[in-house]
């Protein structure tokens, strides 16, 4: 023992001195998963001579708690709301858009969002709808036209549902299923949308999940997932049977976008960053890897024109203009009240 | 032989279902390992496609060298802590013991999500950046305890007359220490080491809510991949199971030859 | 040799700051308001009261019950299996013990995560039923799932402890009970399986701690709607973020942990020697 301990110890030694690499600039970037094309970043890294630190999230809300619990990042990718409230508590530092001047190619309705209405804190990342991705074998279509929404509780689907794990979307659905405003604080409505969540819950028996919902409905294992456009639009490439279907009822449009927290320490790369995304090359290699829309225009443009990607893909392109659609916005106390309810929803 | 005998086919009967429980998950997971597709169902041909980008895949590197390199560091400062405290222990007031002891035994009976968010807002509290040398004190943290039971009971079954007598013969206590005391401990000393390695390289909870700074063990890495079917985590488990397996067999079937050898020789 | 006590000093110190200090933020989240941050604390017993919302309690309810069932499928399974090794002969029963015990090494979340392909609805045992032309069974994200998953990382333990206590058994006693006119099951159900209890009782405690707290196994194989009180608390701290509630409600997963776990070594004497020995089995 009293021999193997200098071995060890040096061997020690060595291995953490492999680690301790000279500083050259370090940028971390926090975003959702599979939401970025690794070629990209090594790119980036080699672009810039720099090392990425990239994390994940899974949801807005787990991204604000890491936060919370002192976590620094450089670049963050929240929706639409989430960045609202970080504005409103200023956690957000402006955006030097002499940085970015590849913010030029980005889609004009994308410009002036609600959640950043001067356009001071936040660059479009990709956006798109909520909808329903259904097995058009086993699934009628009139049914989804009817019922909408409710098709979520007509138990003729019961245990073939896949929920996603998200409140304000499980809270959405069941506002817009009612008939109400997503983004109502009426407690009444609130009350109403909470029991029909429970009513999905025990009447439908269904699965709630998040990313692996994707590779389950590739292989078909349920019949109806609540979906996002992006994901939609990666699984119709991948399995024929499915489509993709946005209720009249209306849906959420949303835009995550890139945003720089107050207490980044590496501004100046990060505003790299943020420009590089926007690149035409690098935006349609995101676009292609991951399925979500892009912002920039003309990347939009080549994808769903002639020979694109994602020509004739429907849920490629989410429909704007529809009265119906809603963005979210922040409210502090919904935003408890749903939690609340959601994890009670769940726990039954 | 002790007690019941039931029917000769129970027994290996009983023996084999179990064993095909244990390992049916095991196999699928190394056989699939080497699928050409992407399915973890359908079998569409041979190909090592999975280990290539295991090996390729940088998140999945960096996971296993974290892993390794804190459990190699969080064992060796765990043992020593632990045989060293263990010693003490040993020759402590029956009060200091007590007290030594319980909150000694609080990670261990404590469930492990408990621990880890205690953890948690430890580092909190202080403003410590969550990531490599958090993760690292948690492990130093839950794994001494674990070393400290397992050297504790070779010292009490110590004569302790040895150490006596080489004091009487001129040793100095330090002397006496590392050449009677800590020789005689050492299984309890190696099998505390082992436990802490295991612990660490398997650790999960604690480990997921003291990281932070993109600091992954192979743990948090599988947590986080298991969202999209990802069959590099399978090459990579196939590579572990393999390791182990080779481990497991080295270390039973070398003493045996010793043993061999010795016999023979005499 | 007195002065080798003060070796325990280093240890103090660290465990005061490791684990006691720990445990004390957690108490004071636990009855304390609005504390993400360091500062403005206020007391208040909410965090609790919170918890009694029978919508909670049912999630520490269900948490018990598949801890319980887990607990009681591992005696029942396990018992037998260290029964027959313990009674093979020396040189099958290591490598019996080997086979079994390797499992444990593997990771735990890559052995639960294999068996979401093997419970899919279209995974490979539905894949196997569906070519027999029988109709496939739902497997995944229900409770058979969840105690599949956790009889599976936990029995190794439980044979494990069993075999202990049934292999350090002084055969001496068993002869006796022959020679006294005993048969074998008399044997069995008088002296054996009441010398044996002890290894029993340390499984339950390798078993049923886990079961209860755990939450990677319902996650995985129960899908985001299997809620026990591990998801429970995880999801307080990493997505909602309320740290004061989740931290109440650990204590009161804590103090029932303890409560039972107390409760079940009054019934054992010899528990402390088992299960360090126990520990050293590998």
């Amino acid at each position: 023992m009293r021999k193997m301990l200098p071995v060890l110890l040096t061997a020690l030694l060595v291995l953490s001195a492999c680690s301790a690499k000279p500083s050259t600039s370090t940028l971390k970037v926090f975003n959702w998963g599979v939401y970025i094309d690794d070629a990209v970043i090594a790119e980036f890294e080699e672009k810039y001579d720099a090392k990425v630190v990239y994390d994940n999230f899974e949801s807005n809300e787990a991204m604000y708690t890491k936060l919370q619990g002192g976590e620094k990042y450089d670049v963050l990718v929240p929706s639409d709301y989430m960045i609202e409230r970080l504005i409103d508590e200023d956690k957000l530092q402006k955006l030097d858009f002499s940085k970015i001047p590849n913010y030029e190619g980005i889609i004009e309705t994308l410009k002036g969002l609600p959640s950043d209405p001067t356009n001071e804190y936040s660059v479009p990342y990709f956006w798109g709808n909520v909808g329903l991705l259904y097995n058009t074998e086993t699934v009628d279509l009139a049914d989804l036209e009817e019922q909408g929404w409710n098709i979520l509780i007509n138990t003729k689907y019961a245990g073939k549902v896949f929920i996603y794990d998200s409140e304000r979307d499980a809270f959405m659905i069941a506002y817009k299923a009612l008939g109400y405003s997503a983004n109502s604080t009426v407690p009444a409505q609130t009350e109403a949308a909470y029991q029909w969540l429970r009513k999905l819950n025990s009447t439908m028996d269904p699965a709630y999940v998040t990313d692996d919902v994707i590779d389950n409905m590739i292989e078909g294992v349920k019949d109806i997932a609540v979906m996002y456009s992006g994901d939609a639009a990666y699984i119709v490439t991948e399995n024929e049977s499915m489509a993709y279907f946005v209720p009249r009822e209306g849906t959420n449009l949303w835009v995550d976008s890139m945003v720089i927290p107050s207490d980044a320490q590496n501004p100046d790369l990060a505003h790299k960053w943020i420009n590089f995304m926007l690149e035409k090359e690098v935006a349609l290699m995101n676009t292609v890897y991951v399925g979500y829309t892009t912002p920039v225009q003309e990347v939009f443009d080549e994808v769903t024109g002639e020979g694109g990607d994602y020509e004739g893909i429907e849920a490629y392109i989410p429909r704007t203009g529809d009265e119906h659609d809603e963005t979210f916005r922040y409210d502090e106390d919904l935003k408890r009240i749903l939690s609340d309810l959601w994890t009670k929803v769940k726990a039954q | 032989m002790v007690g019941v005998k039931k029917n000769r086919w129970f027994a290996p009967l009983a023996i084999g279902s179990v064993l095909l429980f244990f390992y049916l998950p095991i196999l699928i997971m190394m056989i699939f390992s080497f699928n050409d597709s992407r399915s973890l169902t359908g079998w569409s041909g041979f190909s090592t496609q999975w280990y290539e980008a295991l090996f390729k895949d940088r998140e999945m590197m960096k996971a296993v060298y974290t892993t390794i390199t804190i459990a190699l560091a969080s064992t060796l400062v765990a043992t020593f802590m632990g045989t060293i405290t263990a010693i003490g222990i040993s020759k402590s007031r029956k009060l200091i013991k007590e007290l030594i002891l319980t909150v000694n035994n609080f990670p261990i009976l404590n469930p492990e999500i408990v621990t880890a968010i205690g953890l948690m807002l430890l580092f909190s509290s202080l403003s410590i950046t969550k990531g490599f040398y958090t993760m690292l004190i948690a492990h130093i943290i839950f794994s001494t305890p674990y070393v400290i039971l397992s050297v504790l009971p070779k010292l009490r079954q110590l004569d302790a007359d040895t150490a006596e007598a080489a004091l009487d013969l001129g040793a100095t206590p330090w002397q006496a220490l590392f050449k009677v005391i800590i020789p005689q401990i050492m299984p309890g000393v190696v099998s505390g080491a082992l436990i802490a390695f295991t612990m660490s390289f398997d650790d999960f909870v604690i480990s997921y809510f003291v990281t932070g700074n993109g600091v992954k063990n192979i743990s948090i890495l599988v947590y986080t991949m298991s969202k999209r079917i990802n069959p590099t985590i399978n090459a990579l488990s196939t590579i572990l199971v393999v390791i182990i397996t080779f481990a497991l067999i080295l270390i039973n079937v070398v003493p045996n030859m010793k043993k061999k050898e010795r016999i023979s020789i005499e | 040799m007195k002065g080798f006590a003060n070796l325990v000093r280093p240890y103090m110190v660290w465990i005061f700051g490791g684990i006691v200090i720990p445990m004390l933020l957690i108490v004071l989240y636990a009855f304390t308001k609005h504390g993400n941050s360091v500062m403005a604390f206020q007391f208040t017993l909410d965090n609790f009261i919170k918890f009694f919302d029978p919508v909670f309690v049912k999630v520490l309810m269900k948490s018990f019950e598949v801890a319980v069932v887990t607990t009681l499928l591992c005696i029942l399974l396990g018992y037998p299996i260290a029964y027959i090794i313990a009674n093979v002969n020396e040189k099958i029963q290591t490598l019996l013990l080997l086979l079994i015990t390797m499992p444990m090494w593997i990771n735990m979340l890559v052995r639960t995560y294999s068996w979401i392909s093997i419970l899919s609805d279209k995974g490979l045992i539905n894949g196997f039923l569906v070519y027999l032309n029988l109709s496939p069974i739902k497997m995944m994200y229900t409770d058979f799932a969840v105690i599949l998953g956790m009889v599976y990382n936990f029995l190794p333990f439980m044979i494990l402890s069993i075999y202990t206590a049934l292999a350090k058994m002084d055969k001496a006693i068993i002869h006796a009970s022959y020679d006294l006119g005993a048969n074998r099951t008399q044997t069995f159900l008088r002296v054996v399986f009441p010398l044996s209890l002890s290894g029993v009782i340390s499984g339950i405690t390798l078993v049923f701690l886990p079961a209860v707290s755990t939450f990677v196994i319902p996650k995985f194989l129960g899908g985001g709607q299997y809620m026990l009180i591990g998801n429970l608390i995880e999801n307080q701290f990493i997505t909602v973020g309320e740290w004061n509630f989740g931290s109440a409600i650990s204590m009161i997963m804590a103090a029932i942990i303890m409560f039972s776990m107390y409760m079940t070594r009054r019934f054992d004497r010899d528990i402390e020697e088992t299960s360090k020995g126990g520990g050293v089995v590998w």
